[in-house]
């Protein structure tokens, strides 16, 4: 019910005259610093009197947030009375993302911020950040060790705009248990939806009564699969080659491929070997750690809870192929690192840029991969002793890098780059149920969802003038 | 605000004994007299200036402020930047629009009307307990304590798709699985029967008191005339409950038109759009999924202020004629 208090102007405060009631305004704009959008050299940190401040508004809580927590203390260790980085959890993605909005309208952004990969056309559009590949270029970095699927989805016009930190991408993950009662091979996990349907009618497990007290199949309806599958069946998410030679203005999730997905999906619910889910991944994840669905689909990011929790062996394979002559590939998920320029020192971008370099070292990443499951940014970072144990501990920490490794670069694996992303997956997941829960054919239910996508796309191109 | 009668209130409470009759009122006063008035009215206005303060700064601000957004469009960052007119409000009459409107309906009658009759059902029947009655009204009374966000929790492990703890008591039972947050049919009424659990303490908590505010000469002179249980309960203690009956079918309306916390966590307003009330729509729209649409959400903001209004006029208007006041 409460409509953003914090966002007060001049035509408002005219209203409330009448009141005699004085408001002072706290929209003014950002106070000086640079407002050319440029990479400042190391130079700029010499002869300092104090440690530069840099506040670094994140998205990670328990063992992710203590992970980086680590990180950023030994940083500060190494930079005492230069530079100081302070974390500052923000909630999840979405909240964070809602924070920086409302810190961009009263010019008092953080030095550096992490932004889930939905919002990153929006975070070029809003003009504020320093776009990495100015660091990149003016310092000579050398962005070779950096895993290219993520290069492939953060660049954007041929510039990369912000730096990977915390990736993931879905896997299929099985119960190796389950796998071998029935028979099964758990070291070669389905790879493909008939495959998956075939396994699963000798997983579900039914009572004397018939009702079903193990299921094959369980997963939530999360927007995220469909760009999944699509990019693994190589077709494009949304148009003008998914938002990459320009503007797009509509999304394609209406494809015969994404209709065949979800028409699969029914059926596995109708014929009782898949658990219907809903869209919250905590039930989908819940459902295959109490052995209710012996096979889920989840990020990478899931890995070390499912170990933890499951009382079964756990094991992973590539996310599934929508049909088994489909290219492949995959899309990477999570957040990217943005350093704010507007409103910021030049001292303070560059503190930022060090903080970030700092991240990216192999030997930050094999720590950050080896505590949390998310991909090793830095790919140097998995041979180095932290991730090359996690791997001989857990094998299945391995198969999203190669995973990734096997995945060809090309605008479908690069996902598509939309203002409005975050709203194209829930009318994704809208269609998506709308088929599964109602007599609507999934065809229909798809198409009716994209449509109602184009509005928005329209709304938001419109906004930032084109 | 109904300033002038707070003026004279507060002018009759001076002990100067300046309080003047009525019709004092309407002949000419004296010089002395009116700065004495002019004096009075100061001091009032200093009295309340710190209300009026907070009464413009968290209510009448917002309110403008809501009325501005809803006439604008946004800009990215949700900024306002252009004047659409009424556009948002034009752009409400859709079938979408009307199926949360309708969803908003039912969920407040699905809240209310169990909410209301329930606690009046467990008051009643914890009348006829003798032993351990207060331990029983205090037992029932517990959900009041639970916060919003906690009681969705646990009841989102009661209906957790493939883990639900009611279907497992089902199963046990022989009966079939019911799909409580996973079809569009269910998914409402699971969110009701939450919400019903949870107004339901407080509830008892009001009728409770009621009841024990009814004289006791009340209740013996029905007896001597031979009323007993349910006769007592439907002529006599029902109708001497009206003030407290009324009192919550109001608070609980504005409450279930409100409610948020519940859906929030339970559903997220689906399956497809299913729960989605007013108020999970204006959410939506403003701060889900990073639209930033203040708009939008303000002109539906604008629309849920009039339903609230009118919902309670109607029942000012209709219901509390019938209140029987003691």
């Amino acid at each position: 019910m409460r409509i953003s208090p914090q966002r007060r102007g001049v035509g408002a405060a005219a209203l409330l005259v009448s009141l005699g009631l004085v408001l002072s305004g706290c929209s003014g704009e950002a106070e000086g610093g640079t407002s050319e959008l440029t990479a400042p050299g190391p130079e700029v940190l010499e002869g300092l009197d104090e440690a530069v401040q840099v506040e670094f508004w994140h998205s990670m809580d328990a063992t992710n947030g203590q992970v980086l927590d680590g990180l950023i203390e030994e940083f500060n260790a190494r930079n005492e009375g230069r530079i100081e980085v302070t974390g500052s959890f923000q909630g999840n993605y979405d909240e964070a993302l809602a924070s920086h909005r409302a810190a961009i309208q009263q010019g008092e952004t953080a030095e550096l911020i992490m932004i889930y990969d939905l919002g990153t056309q929006f975070m070029i559009d809003s003009g504020q950040t320093v776009p990495a590949q100015a660091f990149v270029d003016a310092d000579g970095y050398d962005t070779s060790p950096i895993e290219d699927a993520l290069l492939n989805y953060f660049t954007v016009d041929g510039d990369l705009r912000s730096f990977p930190f915390n990736n993931s991408t879905p896997l299929m993950y099985v119960n190796r248990d389950a796998f071998e009662e029935a028979g099964l091979d758990p070291d070669s996990p389905p790879t493909d939806l008939a495959e998956i349907r075939e396994a699963a009618e000798r997983l579900t497990v039914r009572d004397d009564d018939g009702t079903v007290v193990q299921y094959g199949f369980g997963a939530a309806v999360y927007g995220w699969f469909v760009e999944q599958f699509m990019a693994r069946a190589g077709v494009p998410y949304c148009d003008n080659a998914n938002g990459r030679s320009g503007r797009a203005t509509e999304v394609l999730f209406d494809d015969p491929k994404v209709v065949e997905l979800v028409e699969w999906w029914e059926g596995m619910i109708d014929d009782g070997l898949a658990v219907q889910i809903g869209r919250n991944t905590d039930d989908g994840q819940a459902a295959f750690t109490s052995g209710r669905a012996a096979m889920t689909l989840e990020s990478t990011g899931s890995l070390g809870g499912f170990i933890e929790q499951a009382d079964f062996e756990v094991g992973a394979g590539y996310f599934p192929l929508i049909s088994a002559d489909d290219p492949g590939g995959s899309i990477i998920g999570g957040a990217s690192l943005w350093i704010n320029g507007e409103g910021h020192t030049e001292q303070e971008v560059r503190a930022s840029w060090e903080f970030v370099q700092f991240l990216l070292t192999p030997e930050s990443q094999s720590v950050w991969h080896a505590g949390t499951g998310y991909l090793s940014v830095n790919t140097d970072g998995y041979g180095l002793p932290e991730a090359v144990e996690r791997a001989e501990e857990f094998p299945q920490f391995s198969v999203a890098a190669a995973q990734l490794a096997d995945s060809e670069i090309n605008e479908n694996t690069a996902g598509c780059m939309m203002g409005v992303m975050s709203e194209a997956r829930v009318a994704a997941e809208e269609g998506w149920e709308a088929a599964l829960t109602s007599d609507t054919p999934a065809a229909e239910a798809m198409a009716e969802a994209a449509g109602r996508v184009s509005t928005p796309i329209r709304e938001y191109n419109d906004s930032v003038g084109e | 605000m109904s300033s002038p009668t707070i003026l004279h209130g507060g002018g009759s409470g001076v002990p100067s004994g300046t309080a003047a009759p009525a019709p004092a009122a309407s002949t000419p006063a004296p010089r002395g007299r009116r700065r004495e008035r002019g004096r009075e009215a100061a001091l009032a206005w200093a009295f309340l200036a710190p209300s009026v303060a907070v009464f413009a700064l968290f209510l009448l601000y917002p309110l403008g402020r809501t009325l501005y957004l809803s006439l604008h469009g946004n800009d990215i960052i949700g900024r306002p930047d252009r004047f659409v007119g009424l556009s948002h409000f034009a752009e409400m009459a859709t079938p979408e629009f009307g199926g949360v409107l309708l969803t908003t309906l039912l969920f407040t009658l699905g809240v209310v009307v169990p909410g209301v009759v329930g606690a009046l059902a467990v008051v009643l029947l914890l009348e006829g307990v003798v032993r351990g009655q207060r331990l029983l009204r205090g037992a029932f009374a517990l959900p009041f304590a639970f916060s919003v966000a906690s009681a969705s929790v646990i009841f989102s492990v009661f209906y957790s798709p493939g883990n639900s703890v009611l279907n497992g008591i089902l199963y046990q039972l022989g009966l079939d699985q019911v799909p409580w947050l996973t079809s569009q049919e269910m998914a409402l009424w699971s969110v009701c029967v939450t919400t019903v659990w949870m107004n339901l303490g407080y509830g008892v908590l009001v009728l409770a008191a009621g009841i024990g505010s009814i004289p006791k000469e009340i209740n013996e002179a029905a007896r001597i005339d031979g009323a007993t249980g349910p006769r007592l309960a439907r002529d006599v203690t029902v109708p001497m409950l009206g003030p407290q009956l009324f009192f919550l079918v109001v608070i609980s309306t504005i409450n279930a038109l409100q409610s948020f916390g519940q859906i929030h966590i339970l559903t997220n307003g689906g399956p497809v759009g299913s729960t989605t009330t007013l108020v999970y729509s204006i959410y939506q729209y403003a701060f889900a999924y990073g639209t930033s649409d203040f708009g939008r959400a303000s002109a539906q903001a604008l629309v849920l202020l009039l339903v609230v209004l009118v919902c309670t006029a109607v029942q000012f208007g209709v219901l509390e004629r019938k209140v029987h006041y003691a």
